[in-house]
């Protein structure tokens, strides 16, 4: 059995799509152990680099790392979520308490991505506190401070589309109230500087657009359970492997 | 002497850290074996609902007296079944065709049923008279409501017996199609 195995590991390891996924010998030697890790991302996310002192935990406290975690844990339950969830304005509510009530495990992974989603938004703020305390956001770094502002926006942005899937009066407020605010927007909102001079009114501004009418209805729910599940995730997963590879390449300069 | 036995790092000592070592091991890693697979079983749990949000499989179709001789094609857009009397009593045939799945249709001049899709023709005994199809139409389970007297139809509740090839087509004996739960003698 053992020398069956050994004899497919001899043939599998000499194909050329084996060599061109592992571009290193077997890690038998101090050389190969350490291309193992450099030449791996998921082994190696830090900068091939790093000094001592930036590795200590109180440095950073993972606060990133804990982000990108609730954003898979968010990715994985979302989809679970989406097996039961129709963005109906008839049917979203009692999908939403059947989760709740009948479905195995529905009420386990609802609150999962619940309390993950808030935990995500707390923890960027956490991140951008940290990074803001250490100096991070400074030269050469000024790029990667942008993406995470974009990221930040992204998870608001996220999380508020999240917020009227539900379709109970909450989520119904909730956005009615944040669609107001869009409409405030500057020279794209009706009610905002210069927008009634653009010739932005309510079949025509930013709101519409975003509700896909003038009030928050069926249209507004399908619009953001689209953004929700497939648009925002897609746009905030491409800004996070942005800000990954540029922690690479910035990498860290340690405690002050 | 007692106590010097348990300073000193006799065998038993060593062992007893290596009992405790271990034991610790495998209640971690146990712990984790079983969370990662309870929530694994917990997942695929989840992917079998427990309500279901589509037409009922046993339901009811009406007093015996409602159906006359032949096949009634009434139930066939809302419960998709055939409901057929002869000189015996009733059967429950499912209008769904044996060879791919399409709903066939009841030609009363013909006295056939004909499947749209590929030409398969039954019988009203549900046999197989031409087309490609392979076995003869399902009959459903039936039985009377003792309270109301209704028919109650088990849609999933299907007989299916092996079919003879003969020169006019795929047959089944009838008098071995007519048998409880498929048949009603009213």
């Amino acid at each position: 059995m053992w020398e069956l195995f050994q004899r497919i590991r001899s043939v599998v390891n000499k194909t050329q799509a084996f060599k061109s996924i592992f571009r290193h010998g077997f890690p038998n030697n101090d050389g190969n152990r350490a291309l193992v890790m450099f030449s791996n991302i998921i082994l190696h996310l830090h900068p091939v680099r790093v000094r001592r002192g930036a590795l200590k935990i109180k440095f950073t406290w993972c606060l990133g790392g804990l982000t990108f975690f609730f954003f898979i844990l968010l990715a994985i339950t979302g989809v679970f979520l989406m097996f039961y969830y129709v963005p109906d304005t008839n049917r979203a509510y009692g999908n939403i308490k059947d989760l709740g009530t009948v479905i195995f495990f529905g009420d386990l992974f609802r609150s999962l991505h619940r309390w993950s989603a808030h935990s995500m938004v707390l923890f960027v703020w956490l991140h951008m506190t940290r990074v803001f305390f250490t100096g991070s956001y400074k030269p050469p770094r000024e790029f990667n401070w942008v993406v995470g502002v974009i990221l930040l926006s992204t998870t608001l942005v996220l999380s508020w589309t999240g917020y009227l899937l539900p379709w109970d009066q909450l989520a119904l407020w909730a956005v009615t109230v944040g669609s107001k605010m869009a409409e405030a927007s500057p020279l794209i909102g009706k009610a905002g500087p210069f927008g009634a001079e653009l010739g932005m009114n309510a079949n025509n501004d930013i709101t519409f657009a975003l509700l896909g009418g003038t009030v928050v209805g069926q249209s507004a729910l399908l619009r953001f359970y689209v953004l929700h599940c497939l648009a925002l995730p897609l746009v905030t997963a491409l800004f996070i492997a942005i800000h990954f590879w540029r922690i690479r390449k910035d990498g860290f300069s340690g405690p002050l | 002497m007692a106590g010097a036995e348990q300073k000193g790092e006799s065998p038993e000592d060593v062992s007893r850290r290596r009992f405790f070592t271990l034991m610790s091991l495998g209640v971690g890693w146990g712990g984790v074996v079983a969370t990662l697979g309870g929530i694994g079983a917990g997942a695929a749990r989840y992917m079998f609902p427990s309500v279901l949000y589509e037409p009922p499989t046993v339901f009811k179709i009406g007093l015996p007296s409602g159906y006359g001789m032949g096949v009634d094609t009434k139930l066939k857009k809302e419960r998709q079944v055939w409901v057929v009397r002869n000189e015996r009593g009733i059967y429950v045939l499912v209008a769904i065709c044996r060879h791919l799945g399409c709903t066939p249709n009841w030609f009363s001049d013909q006295k056939l049923f004909r499947c749209p899709c590929h030409g398969s023709i039954y019988d009203p005994h549900g046999n197989v008279v031409g087309g490609p199809a392979p076995r003869t139409l399902w009959r459903s389970a039936i039985s009377l409501d003792p309270v109301d007297g209704q028919i109650v139809v088990d849609f999933n509740l299907r007989q299916d017996p092996d079919p003879v090839g003969t020169p006019e087509g795929l047959m089944v004996e009838e008098a071995s199609r007519e048998v409880e739960p498929y048949f009603l003698k009213v």
